[in-house]
């Protein structure tokens, strides 16, 4: 397969949003490839990171959101075990949905080859035209993000 | 006769350890009449369950749709065969998505519309504004994994609140199946149908007139005669249903809630009881939450 584009970026802590590339499939392919990769060692705290301004902040959300009173021991299991990067990785062709990857896995392939496709998407017998492919940022934890999005495809027998 | 539905289920396809095929198997070995594929954000498990059943000829009906996950809230569609963008959600306008999915032919639900959210897990809780419940078909008030007291029970007197102040929108209940858990003694949807009907076409038109049960295993239903209504429980023979020794019926309307006993198996309450709308609900033993064991449709006075 031949790579078609290729992007970096870094995301904020707290961003909240979706950053869509667009990508011109000038010639038909038959295979396609969309991998998406961020930071693993971004994607959850560390004890180390676990500060008392988190905690209090962690303690106040609960607070505000849900009138739930918790105390600074529950705010750290919270932060060590529920709170995560979420990014959510979704692809279409001249609007047509091809699929979205919703496991929250740091390095995903988006893999077409004609009659099979990974999970999450729907197989294609080939690719042309306007291919978007959108990042879904559900949470960012930490500042400095890395991501990398490349695009790869082929005309089969790769 | 009634048949019973599992509405919210997810695979392989998004985030469940599930294949779609021991989706089925599961459902199968349960009883299911029908159920739903629901992954987060996909179609993509629909041909795969279309295949296989058509294969097959499997005694089983299937719903294809999807739950939307976005960062205000989850809609789950157990019926939603096409992919419909979500990108543009408006949290002070969902009603413009919820229309966009009926447009497509969807049945919308909210789901587990008080899960914790942020910082548990973002987008969980439904944070979204709805004024107009036009294309809301119903409100998932019992999501089985979530707590009783914490986050479905909100979500019960929330449909209540609405019913009773006369929105029409139906309630319904869901596993949120990501594995192959138990079903026994969890509340499913039970709507009315026919032998050899088709179950999803029967749903729909369930939720459509708000004629949906979420029960464990029993369900209530009710007749006029002259100036009383007659309760009647019925078995819905769920696998795993645990009968109880003695049955409670609250009706619940604008002014507050009586109790009845329906031990033996039906109850006559006088007709004023109903008000102008009640929510019948049914208990193992007293009526507190931790023995519910089945929500009703509303009764509607104008409609006896």
């Amino acid at each position: 397969m031949k790579q078609l584009y290729e992007v970096e970026g870094k995301l904020m802590r707290g961003f909240v949003g979706q950053i869509t590339y667009t990508i011109c499939l000038e010639e038909p392919l038959r295979t396609l490839d969309i991998h998406f990769s961020f930071d693993a060692d971004k994607r959850t705290y560390r004890p180390e990171d676990v500060t008392d301004t988190l905690i209090r902040d962690t303690i106040d959300t609960c607070r505000r959101n849900y009138d739930l009173e918790i105390t600074e021991e529950r705010a750290r299991q919270i932060i060590l075990g529920d709170m995560k990067t979420e990014i959510h990785t979704l692809a279409t062709l001249n609007d047509e949905f091809l699929g979205c990857i919703h496991k929250q896995l740091t390095n995903r392939h988006m893999r077409y080859d004609g009659e099979t496709a990974s999970e999450g998407c729907i197989p294609r017998a080939t690719f042309e035209g306007v291919l978007k492919v959108t990042v879904l940022v559900f949470n960012v934890i930490k500042d400095d993000t890395h991501y990398r999005l490349c695009v790869s495809g082929g005309e089969g027998g790769e | 006769m009634f048949k019973r539905y599992e509405l919210h289920n997810h695979t392989t396809e998004s985030d469940a350890g599930i294949t779609c095929r021991e989706l089925i198997d599961h459902m199968l070995a349960d009883g299911v009449d029908c159920f739903a594929i629901t992954d987060h954000n996909t179609v993509s498990g629909q041909p795969i369950i279309r295949k296989i059943l058509a294969e097959e000829h499997l005694p089983i009906a299937c719903a294809y749709g999807m739950e939307y996950t976005t960062y205000f809230g989850h809609i789950v569609c157990p019926v939603l065969e096409e992919y419909v963008p979500w990108d543009s959600i408006n949290k002070k306008k969902p009603e413009l998505l919820f229309a966009a999915a009926k447009r497509a032919g969807a049945v919308t639900g909210v789901a587990h519309p008080f899960s914790y959210g942020d910082p548990f897990a973002r987008g969980c809780r439904f944070e979204m504004e709805i004024t107009d419940f036009r294309d809301v078909d119903y409100i998932e008030i019992i999501n089985n994994p979530e707590p009783l007291h914490e986050v479905n029970e909100p979500g019960i007197l929330w449909w209540e609140s609405l019913v009773l102040s006369g929105v029409k929108v139906a309630a319904c209940a869901g596993m949120d199946l990501h594995g192959l858990d138990s079903m026994a003694m969890k509340f499913a949807t039970y709507a009315e149908g026919e032998p050899g009907g088709d179950p999803v076409g029967e749903l729909k038109a369930a939720v459509a007139s708000g004629r949906t049960w979420v029960s464990k295993g029993m369900l209530v239903v009710w007749e006029k005669t002259g100036d009383r209504v007659r309760f009647t429980l019925v078995d819905a023979k769920k696998p795993g249903f645990v009968p109880s020794d003695t049955y409670t019926l609250t009706l619940k309307t604008k002014d507050g809630e009586c109790a009845y006993d329906i031990t033996a198996g039906s109850a006559d309450v006088p007709l004023c009881a109903i008000g102008e709308a009640a929510v019948p609900k049914l208990y193992g033993g007293e009526g507190i939450l931790e023995n519910l064991l089945c929500v009703a449709p509303v009764i509607r006075a104008a409609c006896l």
